[in-house]
């Protein structure tokens, strides 16, 4: 029997402006990374991402429900038990973040802001050559996120009959069953 | 066991990258198969080569001064080894940023003859 699906509210304006906006100022930093000629693009790019990533450090602690870090914070428990959900191809479902999106998410955080904070340091000749070296590879891991979390967008998506990418954008799933884990609010 | 100094120097010559500005003009006439000329190197590094930007733009036309950031107005060190002690002892660092800034002047790679012609101004310079 199959439950009418229902609208579920997942993310709010502001967590997808943010991310949108992430998406935006990485791939504009990224591009411009080659050229000295779009030196000035590339430090604009990386400081908007910097301030993107202070405000959803903040909208982690004072932002609704499902943006809240509380609610998705992963423990090595969950991670597990998610991941062997996977292999056993009876995958748990979760409305908001997944244990394995949760810790790409503070993996991205994380990189974001060594990247930008080292980006900031060479910009000035602050640290020389190690600093270059530490910015290149904090791009680099947040790329590897990036990569890892479209696949597992895909992934996930067609396991679960459901579309991500619209729910980023709109803000609303349709749930077609029970959810694995529903927090209030 | 015999083979551990080997494999030991191999690890220190990685790690350290010894080059000498020397090392990388032999490597580029080697790659270019022919000798480097300073005279050419010197036209190549001070005029537009199709480009907005020539060498010269940022590092400006006596290297061994420091230069300054055609966009950004950052200053920038001294590039001739005579100058600067350590510029050119990094290979991974040259060949960064020959890509680097070889596509921003010339919206190419360099050839190895316009590289070894470059380092053969540089180690001209006094």
């Amino acid at each position: 029997m199959h439950s009418e699906p229902k609208p579920v509210r997942v993310w709010d304006m502001p967590t997808r402006l943010f991310h949108w906006s992430l998406v935006a100022s990485f791939a504009t930093a990224f591009i411009t990374s080659e050229s000295e000629k779009l030196r000035d693009i590339h430090v604009a790019a990386g400081y908007t991402l910097a301030g993107l990533i202070a405000f959803r450090l903040l909208w982690g602690f004072v932002g609704g429900g499902y943006s809240r870090f509380a609610e998705f914070l992963p423990t090595p428990q969950k991670l597990v038990d998610y991941l062997k959900s996977l292999i056993n191809g009876n995958p748990q479902h979760y409305v908001g973040h997944n244990p394995a999106g949760a810790v790409a998410i503070f993996l991205l955080l994380g990189f974001g802001i060594v990247a930008a904070a080292s980006g900031w340091a060479t910009y000035e000749d602050i640290g020389g050559h190690f600093m270059e070296e530490l910015h290149e590879a904090a791009a680099n891991g947040m790329m590897a996120i990036v990569v890892i979390h479209i696949v597992g967008v895909i992934v996930s998506s067609w396991l679960h009959g459901e579309n991500l990418v619209l729910a980023m954008i709109t803000g609303w799933k349709k749930m077609r069953s029970p959810s694995h884990e529903n927090p209030a609010g | 066991m015999r083979h551990l100094p080997v494999i030991a120097a191999a690890i220190f010559t990685v790690g350290a990258h010894a080059e000498t500005p020397r090392d990388f003009l032999a490597r580029f006439e080697k790659e270019a198969g022919t000798a480097a000329s300073a005279e050419r190197g010197a036209r190549f590094f001070t005029t537009k080569q199709g480009g907005e930007w020539s060498c010269a733009s940022c590092h400006t036309d006596k290297p061994t001064q420091a230069g300054r950031h055609a966009k950004t107005d950052k200053a920038i060190t001294p590039l001739a080894p005579a100058a600067n002690a350590e510029r050119f002892t990094d290979a991974a660092k040259v060949d960064k940023w020959f890509r680097r800034n070889c596509n921003d002047t010339l919206n190419r790679v360099c050839s190895a003859q316009e590289k070894a012609d470059v380092m053969a101004w540089l180690l001209s310079l006094k």
